[in-house]
């Protein structure tokens, strides 16, 4: 008995909120637009493309420069290339140039006679 | 669909005398949808101005005219969140603002105010905008969307990119928590009606 009054409570609710909805859609009505409608949307899309605009200069302009420095420090780059060194030769290749000579240092062995060899026979 | 498929694409294609019959075509139901989710009327043109602004931006991502409609409450429901967001914080930082004493104040007034607008419409707007305050803002859009514009389960499929059965256990959710608000104040009418 309990439950089928619940049943009956929760239905009533059900109906209710769905009579609500339909009463919230006729309180709310379709506004109509102001006749400044049109003319006010043109406006923003006419602000927002030019702020597009400048920004796609803006980055074109960016991406050019940005090439053209590119350009100049590859052409910097090939030129220095083909220009004949100040040092054409390494530290390394200049410092064995410096000491190649006909009497190496350690070219021969000494060997000292530290005597006493023979005491051991 | 209000307008021919080929009306959008010409609009797509860049046609501004198109864009304008679709916009034409469209904006009471936008502003209409608008208007029942954000509750008041002020700023509704505003809103609206946003949806078909950001239409306009958005056009040419659309790959079909046939989902063009899910598209536009696509960006309606969007737009209205972005503005209840906006208008959330706004209200949040003036009041954060004001010494105590003005914020009842204020409510005084605000109170004073709706007693002044005592038509019947103005008495259920407030009443079903209470009832859907118990609920996150997603599923009240949802719930307006399917119960007070009429939208079927499988349009809404295609505005939310969810599936039936996800829209339904949400919706189902949003309208037992609905209905409970609803209960608890008819019991405490009831209740007031009794000890009257």
């Amino acid at each position: 008995m309990e439950d089928k009054t619940r049943t009956n409570t929760e239905e009533g609710l059900e109906r209710e909120l769905d009579t609500l909805f339909a009463a919230y859609r006729l309180a709310c009505p379709e506004p109509e637009p102001s006749p400044n409608f049109m003319p006010e949307l043109w406006r923003k899309i006419e602000e927002r493309r030019s702020v597009s605009y400048s920004f796609t200069r803006l980055t074109r302009a960016f991406v050019t420069a940005a090439a053209a420095i590119c350009l100049v420090l590859t052409l910097l780059q090939s030129t220095l290339k083909t220009q004949p060194s100040l040092y054409p030769q390494t530290y390394v290749e200049a410092l064995a140039d410096a000491s190649a000579d006909d009497s190496p240092v350690y070219s021969e062995v000494s060997f000292y006679d530290i005597g006493g060899g023979d005491n051991y026979q | 669909m209000l307008v021919d498929a080929t009306l959008i694409e010409r609009a797509r294609g860049g046609d501004e005398g198109a864009f304008s019959e679709v916009v034409q075509a469209y904006r009471r139901r936008v502003l209409g949808t608008i208007y029942r989710l954000i509750g008041h009327r002020d700023d509704v043109e505003d809103v609206g101005q946003q949806v078909f602004l950001r239409l306009y931006l958005s056009l040419d991502q659309l790959r079909t005219a046939d989902v063009f409609e899910p598209w536009l409450h696509r960006l309606t429901v969007n737009a209205a969140y972005d503005y209840l967001r906006k208008q959330r914080r706004r209200s949040e930082s003036r009041m954060s603002d004001l010494p105590e004493q003005v914020v009842q104040l204020a409510d005084a007034a605000a109170g004073s105010g709706r007693q002044h607008d005592d038509t019947e419409k103005a008495r259920i707007r407030e009443f079903v905008q209470g009832l859907l305050a118990s609920v996150s803002e997603a599923d009240r859009s949802l719930l307006i969307l399917k119960e007070v514009e009429g939208m079927s389960l499988k349009e809404l499929e295609q505005v939310y990119h969810v599936n039936e059965n996800a829209l339904k256990v949400r919706l189902f959710r949003a309208r037992q928590r609905v209905l409970k608000v609803l209960s608890s104040r008819r019991e405490s009418a009831q209740g007031a009606d009794s000890r009257g």
